[in-house]
């Protein structure tokens, strides 16, 4: 490869943002794709990350600040890949490229166009717990800190009302309701595919509850509930907005049995909120209910060992389709299986729904723009037949993160490593493959 | 020669000029005494980090040829790097520069606007009696070699040196034994998900010992490694007599020295000898290996087999994360030697953690295993104690017991920490940089761990990692180009230094070293990355770091407060 040879990264999750970096540290030139209007994906939704707990965003922020003040990396949001042609060393990529109407170099994040803007709509990101405007960023903290506007919702774009309330409340002109969605046409070497996961629909198993009962949440949910940045802003509440649990019930393996694999992270996730939960009411009781504990890291099972010296109860239930959850005069009753110790039932204020890991619902479309096959389980196939590998089944392809299968960040990194090193011996690569 | 300092205060459009009197600021900054004796230029603009703002700047600070600068404007976060970047572009040195946050400090956190501004001033005259005790720094290229010194020749070092050996790298591999391959080779079949095949291992040691690029030493090891990222002076133990150039210069060192099973004799409820019908798991891969089957000492095929897994995993404090998935394995392989095998798995809690791990074990499950899971499990020879999940008491008697003890380091993990200067984690293993974004590197720049040498691991994620560690190498060990090492470093003022050590303890990354002769320590500073960690610690307060010293911080301190 040549010292400016252009790879293509899609998702600026962790293993894009890593892969991007090390690429633009050898030399090398990075257009990252993101659909979303700004980085970090589902890494920075978590406060803290297990084992030691470090503050997610003290980790990632300055990463994300990185990939956008490096001239090396072009970081293109709002966008997704929609054709590939060529081969390895030589892919044409045609990228949807959806209009922000705010513009990333005037604006400088002061947030003064949210207020006068007279539409509210649920905050997706924030997993509806609260409201945003139609010009809006999903977080405080987000990078870059430049809004974006909904252009369904915003009464100007979508032509219902001539609404000019956040451009006027913009010193630095920063808003161009005349933007438009574009296509970009670039030649890239290789391509890094690092578009993360979605979460399981807990709603799918109805004798837990969810979208039933308000006081059962997804872990999502509850990870932004716990956030300093999130709808609380860190308060422990509700969904009232007022009350705090004093008891909380949390169910491992949502959708384990149902999708037929181990998510293989979701046990430190409850170890962490057990840990949240105590360190902001240490009066509050956590009930643990697992079937299995998978803790496979040298540092993992210390953790859960911190866990149970904090007063977490694990309780064994061979599958969580053996608990059913109820209402009963304003508590959850959560019943539980007879036999191995367990008690019957639980009455608690809160459960939270350990929901797996699953392929994002564009893989499946995306797969077939990049010719690259999808596992049994949808997530894309690293070339099976030479294992420990980042390849896909297309040279000149890669996949990283939990795009490949769920796993933590470490492994995620490790991965976006790997492929920065098979994307700089390419030429190596497809001397064997095809030249 | 006075100074004449350049202080410049951005507006942010209303952000700072509507909470801030920015010309209050401009009036005060020039008549404070402090300053009397040095040359103040204070002006406002409108947005400094727009491209108007920057050419504007750049503009000024050649005209003024200011000796030092200050910037107030908002976080550093933002945009320290865009002010650092138009240094750069004049002649004025960054390091006499320096960024004040008067919108997230001050214009956005003090409601009433003379108290903003009152504050604003103090930061701003803490920044300007900064920046006169600051000193220019100058940015250094060393030359760099890019060849690679890897310690192990099991699957992680193979893959490793297979990854990055090409024309202009050489790969040193070492082995301290005779044979390339470590413990992979040792196995027959592979998981099905990996493929099955157990030729991969076999292909990649056909492949380095063909690729010119790669030097191979085997019955060696490391004596020494001296130096830092880019130049490390490698000396090797080679208990050969054909090879006689132990001695050569690398940029990065890689360690893939793998594990050992732990001693199961060690642990009592198991009374594991090597007479009896109990049996360790790589004992049985060796068996398979050879024989081509599972027997029992006499000859005979086992009729019945317990598997144990966790053996040691209280006792070591961590999951091998490998052991659940290695004994599916070997249940598919003793269901598939005989029909009428009966095979009772004891477990505790199933650790399946990748997606198509979960449809072997329903495969397994299915072909006829007994899944028993366990609180505790003792065995006296073939005969199988357990508790069971739900406290009963059971026991269970078979021809034949396996044994999966946990993974532990191996023997020489830390003689070689020692001799890398390379921290280990407290379960024995060699400890990453940061556990999630830096996990391949170890705390000296330059030094990697890969495979189950840094925790348990399998074959895939051995290699993963190996190829994790090839492209951190690959990124930043470019054939033919120059590296930049940290400027911000530590240096010792020699004549005050006592020799004590205390900074040789203190420091994470091994930078510092004592000389005998003149009974001092000495920093190096290609190893140094700036922590100031010695600075601290020194009793005599012979250490500097370099522009963080305390006359710069006090001077700071004092005008802030004034």
């Amino acid at each position: 490869m040549n010292d400016k040879d252009k790879i293509l990264i899609i998702g600026a999750g962790i293993a894009g943002m890593e892969a991007s970096l090390l690429l633009a540290k050898a030399g090398k030139s990075v257009l990252l794709v993101e659909k979303s209007p700004i980085t970090g994906g589902n890494t920075i939704k978590n406060e803290d990350s297990f084992p030691n707990l470090e503050c997610s965003t003290c980790m990632i922020a300055p990463i994300q600040q990185d990939i956008l003040q490096n001239p090396d990396i072009d970081v293109m949001t709002l966008s997704e890949v929609k054709d590939v042609e060529g081969e390895a060393g030589d892919f044409n990529v045609t990228i949807d490229k959806k209009a922000r109407y705010v513009s990333l170099t005037d604006c400088i994040g002061c947030g003064m166009c949210y207020e006068p803007c007279p539409v509210t709509l649920k905050n997706e990101w924030e997993e509806n717990l609260t409201e945003k405007k139609a010009i809006y960023v999903p977080c405080e903290g987000s990078l870059p800190n430049v809004p974006a506007i909904d252009p369904d919702h915003c009464l100007n774009i979508s032509g219902k009302k001539e609404c000019n309330a956040c451009a006027e409340a913009c010193v630095f002109g920063a808003i161009d309701f005349s933007e438009k969605n574009s296509e970009v046409q670039v030649n890239v070497k290789a391509i890094i595919v690092a578009t993360g996961f979605d979460l399981f629909d807990a709603g799918k198993l109805s004798n837990l509850g969810y979208g039933k009962f308000p006081g059962v949440y997804t872990s999502m949910e509850f990870e932004r509930l716990f956030a300093s940045n999130g709808p609380t802003s860190g308060q422990l509440l509700l969904r009232d907005g007022e009350k705090s649990p004093e008891s909380v019930a949390i169910i491992n393996c949502v959708g384990r049995e149902e999708l037929g694999y181990c998510s293989g992270i979701c046990c430190m996730d409850s170890f962490k909120y057990s840990h949240f939960i105590k360190s902001k009411l240490p009066e509050a009781k956590v009930y643990n209910i697992y079937s299995d504990l998978c803790m496979p890291k040298k540092t993992y099972q210390n953790f859960y060992k911190r866990i149970k010296d904090e007063g977490g109860n694990f309780i064994f239930q061979s599958s969580p389709q053996q608990v059913n959850i109820k209402e009963s005069g304003g508590k959850i009753k959560v019943n539980l299986a007879e036999g191995n110790g367990a008690p019957e039932s639980l009455s608690v204020d809160m459960v939270i729904l350990e929901n797996a890991m699953v392929p994002t619902k564009e893989s499946e479309e995306l797969g077939g723009i990049l010719g690259i096959e999808l596992d049994s389980k949808g997530f894309f196939l690293t070339r099976n037949e030479n294992v420990g590998t980042v390849e896909t089944s297309r040279p000149g392809i890669f996949v990283v993160g939990c795009a490949e299968g769920p796993k933590d960040m470490q492994n995620s990194v490790i991965q976006a490593e790997a492929a920065v090193g098979r994307a700089l011996s390419l030429n190596k690569i497809k001397g064997k493959v095809k030249e | 020669m006075s100074a004449k300092i350049g202080v410049y205060i951005c507006e942010c459009g209303p952000n700072i000029a509507d909470n801030i009197e920015i010309d209050a600021i401009i009036d005060t900054l020039p008549s404070l005494e402090a300053f009397q004796n040095e040359e103040l230029v204070v002006k406002r603009f409108k947005l400094l980090c727009s491209n108007e703002g920057k050419e504007y700047l750049e503009r000024e600070i050649r005209e003024n040829e200011y000796s030092h600068l200050v910037v107030a404007a908002c976080s550093p976060r933002d945009h320290d790097s865009t002010f650092i970047n138009i240094c750069k572009k004049t002649n004025l040195n960054p390091y006499l520069y320096k960024m004040v946050n008067i919108r997230e400090q001050c214009a956005w956190m003090i409601p009433d606007k003379e108290k903003a501004t009152r504050k604003a001033i103090q930061y701003i005259r803490g920044a300007i009696g900064r920046v006169l005790k600051q000193s220019e720094l100058f940015e250094k290229e060393l030359d760099s070699n890019p060849d690679v010194l890897v310690i192990g020749g099991g699957i992680s070092g193979i893959e490793t040196a297979l990854s990055l050996a090409g024309e202009k790298r050489k790969v040193y591999l070492v082995e301290k034994s005779a044979e390339l391959g470590g413990k992979a080779a040792k196995f027959k079949k592979l998981l099905p998900r990996q493929g099955g095949s157990s030729d991969i291992i076999g292909k990649k040691i056909e492949e380095v010992i063909k690729d010119e690029n790669i030097d191979i030493f085997t019955e060696t090891e490391l004596e020494s490694a001296v130096g830092f990222f880019g130049n490390f002076e490698i000396s090797l133990n080679c208990s050969r007599d054909d090879r006689s150039e132990t001695e050569f210069t690398v940029g990065a060192i890689v360690a893939a020295t793998g594990f050992e099973l732990t001693d199961a004799a060690k642990l009592s409820q198991y009374k594991y000898k090597k007479d009896n019908e109990v049996y360790t798991s790589l004992e049985i891969e060796d068996m398979i290996k050879s024989e081509g089957k599972v027997t029992l000492r006499s000859g005979k095929e086992p009729e019945s087999v317990g598997l144990i897994h966790c053996v040691g995993r209280e006792e070591k404090g961590y999951c091998s994360q490998i052991c659940c998935n290695y004994m599916l394995k070997l249940a598919s392989f003793l269901r598939k030697q005989s029909d009428s095998i009966e095979i009772k798995d004891f477990y505790r809690d199933l650790c399946l953690p990748h997606q198509q791990d979960q449809d072997f074990f329903e495969e397994v499950r299915g072909g006829g295993t007994e899944f028993i899971r366990t609180a505790d499990v003792k065995i006296k020879g073939t005969h199988i104690e357990y508790t069971e999940i739900d406290k009963k008491k059971n026991e269970a008697d078979v021809d034949m017991v396996i044994l999966s003890p946990a993974m532990e380091a191996g023997k020489g993990t830390e003689n070689l920490a020692e001799l890398l200067n390379i921290p280990l984690s407290e379960t024995g293993f060699f400890k990453e940089e940061h556990q999630q974004l830096n996990p391949v590197e170890t705390s000296i720049e330059g030094i990697f761990i890969t495979g189950a040498c840094r925790g348990p691991a399998g074959i895939s994620e051995s290699m993963l990692q190996a190829q994790a560690a090839s492209g951190k190498i690959a990124a930043r060990l470019i054939p033919g180009k120059k590296i930049v090492p940290e400027v911000k470093v530590s240096e010792i003022l020699e004549d005050f230094c006592v020799g004590c050590q205390t900074c040789m303890e203190i420091c994470p990354y091994g930078a510092i070293i004592f000389d005998g002769e003149r009974g001092v320590c000495v920093v190096n500073e290609a190893v140094c990355r700036g922590c100031g960690n010695c600075a601290g610690s020194c009793p005599s307060g012979a250490i500097r770091a370099k522009h963080f010293t305390s006359p710069q911080i006090y001077r700071e301190i004092i005008e802030a407060i004034r």
